[in-house]
């Protein structure tokens, strides 16, 4: 699976394109603008300068953060500055998607990261990231009392981004989603990086936890069947990875997940027996499950997103 | 008296759909000639060429339209494949060339045995530039038809790096000069030494490659330079890869298929693979949804630039047009035009234009019978005055 299209809506508002020669009168009620340069377009520098001069930046809400070109040289880095000099002027931004970028563009593990610590220090206030991209991403542990909901989408996410994450002070983060990927693209986390995630201590509102996409799915399921953090969960999202029967049992010999609102399973490599047996153990709980993927070779199984 | 004639392979779903248009037209069944007996010289040996095209051996009742050819693909007939390519298995990849120039100049000995008295729904001319990517790239961006950028020509791999690095392009499509479908066709992304190519193209067990009917990827830079050398033997055609636009999910373009200078019938392919052809995973995607995200002004402007690509070829009755639309919807360009493009089993064609309704094959045979005068070459198209669907 590819990521094949922009973002419709983020942060439960639709998404406007920043994207037409002249500004867009500003439709009514709150959007989601979307800014980004195409394969041959104007500079993504351009394009945002542009967007301050045409919109209110003081009304701007909620940012949408596309391709911003191609090269080596064209890292996030150059978008991220933009932002964080930009931030005095985005007094209200509380949600960011940064790297809203499709396979037509760039392959998801080739898009270009940098350290996107200077985000939340820039933006105190925000309450929602999302990034797309691994490859090259950094993180600093951070400090947040306003950020409620983290993702990052990735075809291999860093073990010293995971453990950054783990080493935060996230008090009101409740939403957390990260794509693991694959080792063959970075994806180098060991599940004793996401030790301190699952231990929680450090997230106190969690609700909502996603560790998914992941080669090591079924060592994160055993982890979670004892995980101190999944008492206060009502959705737990471990979908997208290598899931066999091996988690799925790990899953249902280890502590209730009744209290489960709902649980992710989607693309996985479970029996039928085993979905059904899953069934069955968690009556209470919404199952998201799908036809397991084919896999005549354990040899072959794979993520749903790596590339 | 005479009915339609096909050239192509008997019994195939080409054949066999345009037969059933014909008698549910009311027409007399065509009679088929098979590529393997033009190809192997039996077709125009004697007498056998004008008592298919000009004899009564045309079995029902019916109009008549005397001198008619049709000129399908050969489709998968691998008698004709051995003639055309030489001898190997079908599937595999290459040979391109050689199958062009064999094709081309059995198109012409037809011309020439037949004379002029045969009309041609299809020019043999027209046919060598849609199956020459190269040529068909060079007439569509002089007539103004919008097409992706193409790299001047490459030999190998590592030509194919060092124009790109001097276009300063990433992503390119690297094409097969000749041939159809997707045959051969890789998505290469190349930055420094991290290098990415997916194809239908597949090593086979004793050398050399075959198409597969799933994309394949290759990362290891020793495996795409194998496979972009393998294909440069025949000549190759490189253009930019344009981010095509996405709907539900997945990656789209457009295949429509322009008749008598209107466009007919249009379908919407989908992928998540950069490989968008329908037999290599693609699926038939949500036409409505494309139109709903288009609106009803891009609509018409990609409409009109198929129609604009199929001009170029205006001796030629039904072309089909690829086109993609750019991830900010606002340019359309034409990646190829194909000769035998109208194999849709079961798509009717655009609401509200002339087509509707009916299937690819007999909007052509309506076409023929009824809005275009046999006698003239297709440059007389009447329907261009019929406006398409809206």
């Amino acid at each position: 699976m590819t990521v094949n299209q922009h973002l419709t809506s983020f942060a439960g508002v639709p998404v406007v394109e920043f994207s037409d020669d002249g500004p867009r009168p500003a439709p009514a009620g709150e959007v989601a603008w979307a800014i980004r340069t195409e394969y041959d377009g104007e500079p993504f520098e351009a394009v945002f300068a542009r967007f301050l001069a045409a919109v209110d930046p003081g009304e701007v809400t909620r940012l949408v953060v596309g391709y911003w070109g191609q090269g080596y040289e064209t890292s996030s880095e150059g978008p991220l500055r933009l932002l964080v000099e930009a931030a005095p002027r985005l007094p209200k931004l509380t949600a960011l998607f940064f790297g809203d970028i499709v396979m037509e563009e760039d392959e998801i593990s080739w898009i270009t990261q940098c350290d996107i610590t200077p985000l939340l220090a820039a933006y105190p206030a925000l309450e929602r990231l999302d990034v797309r991209g691994g490859n090259e991403l950094r993180l600093s542990p951070l400090a947040s009392t306003a950020l409620k909901v983290l993702r990052i989408e990735s075809g291999g996410l860093p073990a010293a981004v995971v453990r950054a994450i783990g080493a935060s002070d996230l008090p009101a983060l409740e939403t957390l989603e990260l794509w693991l990927g694959v080792g063959e693209y970075g994806g180098d986390a060991a599940i004793g990086d996401l030790a301190p995630i699952l231990g929680g201590e450090r997230l106190p509102a969690l609700a909502s936890l996603g560790l998914m996409d992941s080669e090591i799915e079924d060592e994160i399921c055993a982890a979670i069947a004892s995980a101190p953090v999944v008492a206060r969960l009502s959705r737990l999202s471990l979908s997208m990875g290598v899931l066999t029967d091996d988690g799925a049992q790990a899953l249902l010999s280890g502590q209730p997940l009744g209290h489960l609102r709902e649980l992710d399973l989607r693309h996985h490599f479970l029996s039928d027996p085993m979905v059904a047996r899953l069934r069955a153990a968690l009556p209470q709980v919404v199952l998201l499950i799908d036809e397991a993927e084919k896999d005549e070779n354990p040899e072959w199984r794979y993520v749903a997103v790596s590339e | 008296m005479t009915a339609i004639t096909i050239l192509g392979y008997p019994g195939d779903r080409r054949v066999l759909g345009f037969t059933a248009a014909c008698r549910a037209e009311g027409l007399r069944p065509p009679r088929v000639l098979s590529w393997a007996s033009l190809l192997d010289g039996s077709l125009l040996d004697g007498a056998l060429l004008d008592g298919a095209l000009h004899d009564g051996a045309a079995p029902a009742e019916g109009p008549d339209f005397p001198g008619l050819l049709r000129v399908d693909s050969p489709g998968e007939d691998p008698v004709a494949d051995a003639l055309l390519r030489g001898p190997g298995d079908p599937a595999r990849v290459g040979g391109g060339a050689r199958w062009h120039a064999t094709l081309t100049a059995a198109l012409e000995r037809l011309r020439a045995a037949a004379g002029p008295g045969l009309t041609w729904l299809s020019d043999p001319g027209d046919i060598a530039v849609m199956f020459d990517k190269r040529r068909c790239h060079a007439r569509l961006h002089a007539a103004g038809v919008p097409v992706p950028g193409a790299l001047p020509p490459v030999d190998g791999y590592r030509a194919l790096r060092d124009a790109m690095a001097q276009a300063g392009w990433e992503r390119v499509f690297v094409k097969p000069a000749h041939g159809s479908s997707a045959s051969g066709v890789v998505a290469l992304a190349a930055r420094g030494g991290r290098v990415r190519a997916v194809s239908s193209a597949v090593p086979a067990p004793g050398g050399g490659y075959v198409n597969s009917l799933k994309v394949a990827r290759y990362e290891r830079e020793p495996a795409v330079a194998g496979l972009i050398d393998a294909l440069a033997a025949d000549g190759l055609h490189v253009e930019r890869w344009v981010p095509k636009a996405g709907v539900h999910g997945r990656a789209f373009d457009l295949r429509v298929v322009v008749t008598g200078g209107t466009p007919t019938h249009a379908v919407a392919r989908t992928s998540r693979t950069p490989i968008t052809n329908l037999h290599l995973g693609g699926q038939r995607g949500d036409l409505a949804a494309v139109r709903e995200l288009l609106g009803p002004a891009r609509w018409r402007q990609a409409l009109d630039v198929c129609a604009q690509a199929a001009a170029c070829f205006p001796a030629t009755l039904m072309a089909g047009v690829d086109l993609l639309a750019d991830t900010g919807l606002r340019r359309f360009l034409v990646g190829e035009v194909n000769a035998f493009g109208d194999l849709l089993p079961g798509l009717t064609g655009l609401p509200g234009g002339p087509a509707e309704g009916l299937d690819t094959y007999t909007t052509q045979v309506r076409a023929v019978t009824s809005g275009l005068d046999p006698g003239q070459p297709w440059k007389a198209r009447t329907w261009k005055t019929v406006p398409c669907g809206t």
